[in-house]
C-alpha cells in the first residue's frame, strides 16, 4: 500500500498524512465484505483509494458524532462527554440510526439499564 | 443488512471493551484477543485527536465515550462498505472503488460527505501524481469520475501545485462556509474552524472563510456530477474545513 514513501514529505502537507491508518481501514473493510459478500465465493478486492476516502470520511464522521454528543453533554450541564451522550447523539440524529444497536448493546454491557428488556 | 452489521459489531463490542481493559491493566493474558481488537478498531489516539479538534478545550471525554466512538467508526466503515459491496456484487465487479464508497455514502444518508471527500480524493490524486512524477493521478485511473468531470470554477485553482495548496484548501473550506444549503442534520454544528492552536472550533470564527467564499461563490461542486442524481448539491457544509488541519499534524497513523 501507500505507506511510508517520499509521500510523507512531498505530499505530507495537504493530502496526507491521513488521520487514520489506511491499513487498518482496509482490514475493517475486508472484514465487512467477507461477512456480507462471502456468498459470491470470491473475495472482494478493495481499491487503494477506497481507504483514502474512508480515512477522511471517518474524520468527518467522528467530528459530527462528537459534536452531537457534546450537545447532549451540554444539555445535561456537564463538561465530560460520556457514553450516554454518544447514545443520545445516536438517538437524536437520524443519520446515526445504524449505530443504535451498537450503543444500546454498549450501555447494556456496561451494566446500565439498556433499552433491551 | 444494516442490522446485521450493527448486531455483529455490537456483539463484539462488549468483548472489545473487556479486552481493552485487560490490556490496560498491565495483563498480557488475552494477547491474541487483544491483537484482534487492535485490528478491528481505529487507534484510539487518532480517534481522540479528531474528537478533541471539535470539542472546546475545557471539555473532557470519558473513556467509555472514547471507546464507544472508536466502535462507531468501525461500524461506520462496515456500514458503508457493506452497501458498496452489495453494489459491486450486483454489478459483478470484483473491486470496491472509491467511487463505490462515495456512492454508498450518498445512498446511506451521508451525501454531505461526498463533496468534501471528492475534493479530498482529487487532491490526493494530484499529490500522488506529483510524487510519482507522473501525470495527474495517472495510476488512479478515474474510478471516481466526478472530481475531474465538470468544468468547475475551482478546478483551475486546485491544479496549482506545491505552495498553493494550503491556500487552496482554505478556499475549499470557504466555499463550504459560503454554502447556504446547510444540511438539516448539522443543525448547530456549522462552524468548524480548524486552526492550529485554536482547538475550540465549534463556535470559532471563519476568518479565512468569507472572502474566499465570495471568490468561490460556493460554486465549486465537483463531487456532485457523476455519482448519483440525488446526492445533495453542494453538500458537506460542516465538514470540509477540517482538511486544513492536515498541515499541522505530525505524521501519525502509519504503523
Amino acid at each position: 500500500m501507500r505507506l511510508a514513501r517520499p509521500y510523507t514529505v512531498a505530499v505530507g502537507r495537504a493530502a496526507g498524512p491521513h488521520a487514520l491508518p489506511l491499513a487498518r481501514i482496509k482490514k475493517i473493510m475486508k472484514r465487512s465484505t467477507a461477512g456480507d459478500g462471502g456468498a459470491g465465493g470470491e473475495s472482494r478486492m478493495i481499491s487503494g483509494e477506497a481507504p483514502v476516502v474512508f480515512s477522511r470520511a471517518c474524520e468527518l464522521f467522528v467530528a459530527e458524532l462528537t459534536r452531537a454528543a457534546w450537545a447532549a453533554t451540554l444539555e445535561g450541564k456537564r463538561r465530560t462527554v460520556h457514553r450516554e451522550d454518544v447514545a443520545a447523539a445516536v438517538r437524536d440524529v437520524d443519520l446515526f440510526d445504524f449505530l443504535a444497536a451498537l450503543v444500546v448493546a454498549h450501555g447494556d454491557a456496561a451494566g446500565c439499564q439498556g433499552a433491551l428488556d | 443488512m444494516e442490522m446485521g452489521f450493527a448486531a455483529g459489531t455490537a456483539a463484539n463490542g462488549g468483548g472489545g471493551a473487556a479486552a481493552a481493559t485487560n490490556g490496560g491493566g498491565g495483563g498480557k493474558a488475552p494477547a491474541a484477543a487483544a491483537i484482534r481488537e487492535q485490528d478491528r478498531l481505529m487507534p484510539i489516539a487518532n480517534v481522540i485527536r479528531i474528537m478533541r479538534r471539535v470539542l472546546p478545550p475545557h471539555a473532557k471525554i470519558s473513556d467509555d465515550a472514547k471507546e464507544t466512538i472508536q466502535e462507531c467508526v468501525s461500524e461506520y466503515i462496515s456500514f458503508i462498505t457493506g452497501e458498496a459491496n452489495e453494489r459491486c456484487q450486483r454489478e459483478q465487479r470484483k473491486t470496491i472503488t472509491a467511487e463505490d464508497v462515495l456512492w454508498a455514502m450518498s445512498r446511506l444518508g451521508f451525501d454531505d460527505y461526498v463533496h468534501p471527500l471528492g475534493v479530498y480524493l482529487h487532491r490526493f490524486r494530484e499529490f500522488e501524481g506529483e510524487a510519482r512524477g507522473g501525470g495527474l493521478g495517472a495510476g488512479a485511473g478515474g474510478s471516481l469520475r466526478s472530481p475531474r468531470g465538470g468544468p468547475a470554477p475551482g478546478s483551475a485553482s486546485s491544479m496549482v501545485p506545491g505552495a498553493q495548496h494550503h491556500h487552496d484548501m482554505q478556499m475549499h473550506a470557504a466555499a463550504m462556509y459560503g454554502n447556504p444549503m446547510a444540511p438539516p442534520h448539522h443543525h448547530a454544528f456549522l462552524m468548524p474552524q480548524p486552526h492550529y492552536g485554536q482547538q475550540y472550533e465549534m463556535y470559532g470564527g471563519g476568518e479565512h472563510g468569507m472572502g474566499a467564499a465570495a471568490y468561490y461563490g460556493g460554486g465549486y461542486a465537483p463531487g456532485n456530477g457523476g455519482h448519483n442524481g440525488d446526492s445533495g448539491s453542494g453538500g458537506g457544509g460542516a465538514n470540509t474545513p477540517q482538511a486544513v488541519n492536515f498541515e499541522h499534524q505530525q505524521p501519525f497513523g502509519y504503523k
